[in-house]
């Protein structure tokens, strides 16, 4: 009798994938907006990509990342959204009682939440394709894209989950979930660096960790393996995760604890 | 591995609030024997529960279920026990049957295993026509139910149920009794039911503990809790307040005192037979010329019975520090 922790998150993490799919309102409106902001930036700003400093790019490939990142916070969030769910049906409750896993009672959502994320990646990227995207560096390039988006992602499931587990209240981890989104706008989401003229928001881009996730898929989009400017993507993500997911283990440990 | 539950100087003190929800209780409840711990809201009923269950743990004592410590095997208690919480814990976005076959994979069922108990549960919480419904759409009672086959899946040796019945009408109801008794008969299971109703305790119960504000107030088997109650209760109002001590003193002269208790304006008095003894009382207080203003004659509830226990311990407190 028993399983081992695998065998605990595999049953744990196919039962959050299927409550998702059967909740489709939990991730289409996320889907949309993000396809949104391609279709519609595309279609409405394409035209200042003709100034100087924008070296000739396609607006296309500039935009995609804030369309990729929106799509990966939405995803990641399901991770939170899940947990809570659970505690709220009293479904963990019932779930600690047995002798599943804690490790597993907590991971399942938060897989089953990255592969959302992941699959909305996939999505918006075909979508971008079917308006004509062209990158510079090729299916290497889409592929760091994706570890991009899914490290990205894997920091914010990691923040989604900690609130979750902290609060066990829906709106609260709603309220946390939407801390993030202003942070796509604070940073070079329309316009380069350069372009931007209000000082403040120079001051926040700069700051704000999204710029340099944005500038590093931008570059192998756009200006191809240029290694410095990939590593700050990937320094940020390495930061980012490190932090979030210590929180959501720390809050996790609280969470399953008889205190 | 044992079915017994055996709990010495339990305690649990809430930092919220700084709530003591249980005060060093101790009890022991045999292998195969069919348990309830009665008492109102607030009694510390669910708290209890959560302790036994492996899912917080005590401030204070110690409790051995199924053989194993609960603070320090939590693991292997888990294994041998199977727990329906007060508030029902479903996935409302699966079937019946899904969350079933799940709950027998995480206990290590194989697929088919699992598929074949879910079968067998389904049967007999007689949900098999609602199997492939989503959980969302089942109602209260068919939730209960759905909840107390997933208590089954593991086959435990010891049932924890907290308040199974509550809010459940007459047929869900007698359909839950029905099937603890049978596995408390057929299978040996240990059961530790807590409940609000007295009926409840008294036709399922071996033995029950009453249980109020943390504390074990009286325990025995239903006979004897009920002999020490009385059967009936008679409730008498008066016009006056100088009738109602008045009655009170006459009363207490003529039987036990204890079993007259004057509160808020009505007097209860436990009798044995209530048909015979009301009109001896009615008379008794027609001679001392004391106008009854109404009568009632009822079983006594739980609300009574705390009632009359807690004035018993008033009492008894009273003769200590009165001497
Ligand atoms: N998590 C908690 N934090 C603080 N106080 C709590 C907590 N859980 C219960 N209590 C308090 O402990 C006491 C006992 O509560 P408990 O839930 O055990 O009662 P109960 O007998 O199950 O009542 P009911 O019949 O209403 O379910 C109550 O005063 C309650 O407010
Ligand atoms: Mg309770």
């Amino acid at each position: 009798m028993g399983n081992s922790v695998w065998k605990d998150t595999w049953l744990i993490t196919l039962r959050s994938i299927k409550t998702t799919l059967r909740n489709p309102f939990s991730f289409i409106p996320n889907l949309m907006i993000s396809a949104f902001f391609l279709l519609v930036y595309e279609g409405g700003l394409s035209g200042i990509s003709q100034l100087p400093m924008f070296e000739g790019a396609n607006y296309l490939a500039f935009i995609l990342p804030v369309s990729i990142v929106s799509a990966a916070i939405g995803g990641a969030g399901g991770a939170g959204q899940g947990i809570v769910k659970d505690i709220e049906n009293g479904f963990f409750s019932r779930l600690l009682l047995t002798p599943a896993s804690r490790l597993a009672i907590v991971l399942g959502p938060i897989i089953a939440g990255m592969l959302q994320l992941f699959i909305q990646t996939l999505l918006i990227i075909g979508i971008a394709f079917l308006l004509g995207l062209e990158v510079e560096t090729g299916f290497g390039g889409i592929l760091f894209v994706l570890l991009i988006a899914i490290g990205w992602g894997l920091a914010f499931a990691g923040y989604s989950a900690g609130v979750a587990l902290r609060t066990k209240n829906a709106q609260a981890a709603q309220a946390g979930t939407f801390i993030f989104f202003p942070l796509i706008f604070l940073s070079t989401t329309f316009v380069p660096y350069e372009l931007i003229e209000a000082q403040w928001l120079k001051v926040a881009a700069t700051i704000n960790p999204t710029t340099y996730i944005f500038e590093s898929m931008r570059t192998v989009l756009i200006d191809g393996w240029i290694f410095w400017d990939l590593m700050q993507g990937v320094i940020a993500i390495v930061i980012a995760c490190t932090i979030t997911i210590t929180f959501a283990a720390v809050s996790a440990k609280k969470a399953v604890s008889r205190g | 591995m044992n079915g017994k539950i055996e709990v010495e100087h339990l305690s649990k003190t809430f930092k919220k609030g700084d709530v003591q929800a249980v005060k060093d209780v101790s009890f022991t409840v045999e292998d195969g024997e069919f348990f309830a711990f009665l008492g109102p809201n607030g009694a510390g009923k669910s708290t209890t529960v959560q302790i036994l269950t492996t899912l917080i743990n005590a401030t204070g004592g110690k409790a051995t279920v199924a053989g194993h410590d609960v603070i320090r095997e939590p693991e292997k208690v888990r294994r041998y026990i199977g727990v329906a919480l007060q508030e029902t814990g479903v996935d409302p976005d699966l079937t019946g049957r899904e969350l079933i076959e799940l709950q027998a994979n995480i206990f290590g069922f194989s697929k088919t295993e699992a598929k074949k108990r879910a079968e067998e549960l389904l049967k007999i919480v007689q949900l098999t026509d609602s199997a492939e419904r989503r959980i969302g759409n089942y109602s209260g009672g068919m939730r209960r139910r759905l909840d107390l086959a997933l208590t089954l899946v593991n086959e435990p040796k010891i049932l924890f149920l907290d308040e199974p019945t509550t809010g459940l009408d007459p047929s869900n109801r007698m359909a839950i009794w029905k099937e603890l008794r049978r596995l408390n008969e057929e299978n040996g299971t240990t059961i530790f039911l807590t409940t609000q109703y007295l009926e409840e305790a008294d036709s399922l119960a071996h033995r029950i503990s009453i249980i109020n504000d943390g504390e074990i107030v009286a325990t025995g088997t239903p006979r004897e809790l009920k002999a020490q109650i009385g059967n009936d209760l008679i409730a008498l109002t008066f016009s006056s307040k100088e009738e109602e001590e008045k009655a009170e003193r006459i009363l207490k002269e003529h039987m036990d005192p204890s079993d007259v208790i004057l509160q808020n304006g009505k007097l209860t008095v436990y009798v044995e037979d209530g048909t015979k003894q009301l009109l001896e009382l009615v008379r008794l207080l027609d001679q001392e010329n004391i106008e009854v203003a109404t009568v009632n004659l009822s079983s006594p509830t739980l609300d009574d019975i705390f009632l009359k226990i807690t004035s018993e311990q008033a009492e008894k407190e009273g003769e200590v520090h009165g001497e």
